[in-house]
């Protein structure tokens, strides 16, 4: 529940998580705003996830809500990581959108050092349905890589700390991709949920940050707008299901589901 | 797509810098190795407030994307 005073102050009763309620502030004092509809879709997002114990795999959440570069750069999970936008991007309630020429986001998370490479996620909510070479998550394009290409000529790439294997045949660039591991001889990736194993086994970390909508030093813009990226420890089966349910429940929330 | 022309040394001037809070510039080749930066709307507007505002008066023209990376990589 939530009662806005005259004051201009949000009082919060019982029932709003304490890491949402920090997230609330970091955009505050970053100078972002947010409306009711997000707070509460965020707080359900959070409790979400902990119910599903998959809060304390995450290291970086961008819920990307609040429509400015102030608050959709802010970290859900904690005050690190975040993000910086670089080049043309515009911010709506539906998401944060990159030209596809110069735009990316710095999550400041460099993949060597704050991951792992047998157990890491990392996953990213796309609203446009657009075939291309585009990466919408991901490091630079040296091996091994993390990253997430949803559509080149009907293929979607999922890189997991590896060097490559087989392709997942899609054509439909909407909704949850998610690059998972969890062991060293394959991934275990998502879209929208559904289990795409990947044959591939893992052969390092790279030593660079991890980036939204962009996968080399200066290469694979991507114009899909973004409404959810978060990065992280490797999920379960069970985990990443539920993950996504529960992102979406968030989406459907704030009516931008896909 | 259209965007500011841009010299080496303009490029070496604003790659990086931040133009509003969690908000920065970043300089793209084109390919014919000219530098280009790009803006929406909503940025030039931050833009014309900072000491930045020069580059709002400077030359605009399509941009040519250079030629991708080989993708997949193979090493």
């Amino acid at each position: 529940m939530s009662i806005r005073l005259g004051i201009g102050i949000d009082v919060f009763g019982a029932g709003i998580d304490a890491d949402a309620l920090a997230f609330f502030a970091r955009v505050t004092a970053a100078g972002g705003t947010l409306s009711g509809t997000e707070k509460t879709a965020v707080n359900q997002l959070v409790l979400d996830m902990k119910a599903a114990s998959i809060w304390t795999s995450m290291k970086a959440v961008y819920p990307m809500v609040g429509a400015s570069a102030a608050a959709c750069a802010q970290n859900l999970k904690s005050s690190s990581f975040t993000g910086t936008f670089n080049g043309g991007w515009t911010y709506a309630s539906t998401g944060v959108t990159p030209n596809g020429v110069n735009a990316f986001m710095n999550t400041g998370l460099n993949i060597n050092t704050n991951l792992s490479q047998n157990n890491t996620h990392i996953s990213i909510y796309s609203r446009t349905n657009i075939q291309g070479l585009f990466c919408d998550i991901g490091g630079d394009l040296s091996l091994p890589a993390l990253n997430i290409f949803p559509n080149f000529n009907g293929d979607a790439y999922f890189r997991a700390n590896d060097n490559g294997g087989g392709t997942i045949a899609n054509t439909n660039t909407l909704g949850l991709f998610m690059a998972n591991r969890i062991s060293s001889t394959q991934s275990r990736n998502r879209i929208n949920g559904v289990l795409k194993i990947v044959t591939a086994n893992s052969t390092g970390l790279q030593n660079a940050n991890l980036f939204l909508a962009k996968g080399e030093v200066n290469g694979f813009y991507s114009p899909r707008q973004n409404a959810f990226a978060s990065i992280g420890d490797g999920l379960t089966d069970t985990q990443a299901v539920d993950f996504y349910t529960a992102v979406q429940a968030f989406q459907t929330t704030l009516s931008r589901q896909v | 797509m259209i965007g500011y022309v841009l010299t080496v040394f303009q490029k070496i001037n604003i790659q990086g810098q931040e133009f509003a809070p969690y908000q920065c510039f970043n300089c793209v080749q084109d390919i014919n190795n000219i530098w280009f930066t790009f803006l929406t709307d909503e940025d030039k507007i931050l833009v014309a407030n900072t000491e930045y505002n020069w580059l709002l008066d400077y030359p605009q023209a399509e941009y040519v994307p250079p030629i991708q990376p080989p993708f997949p990589p193979i090493k």
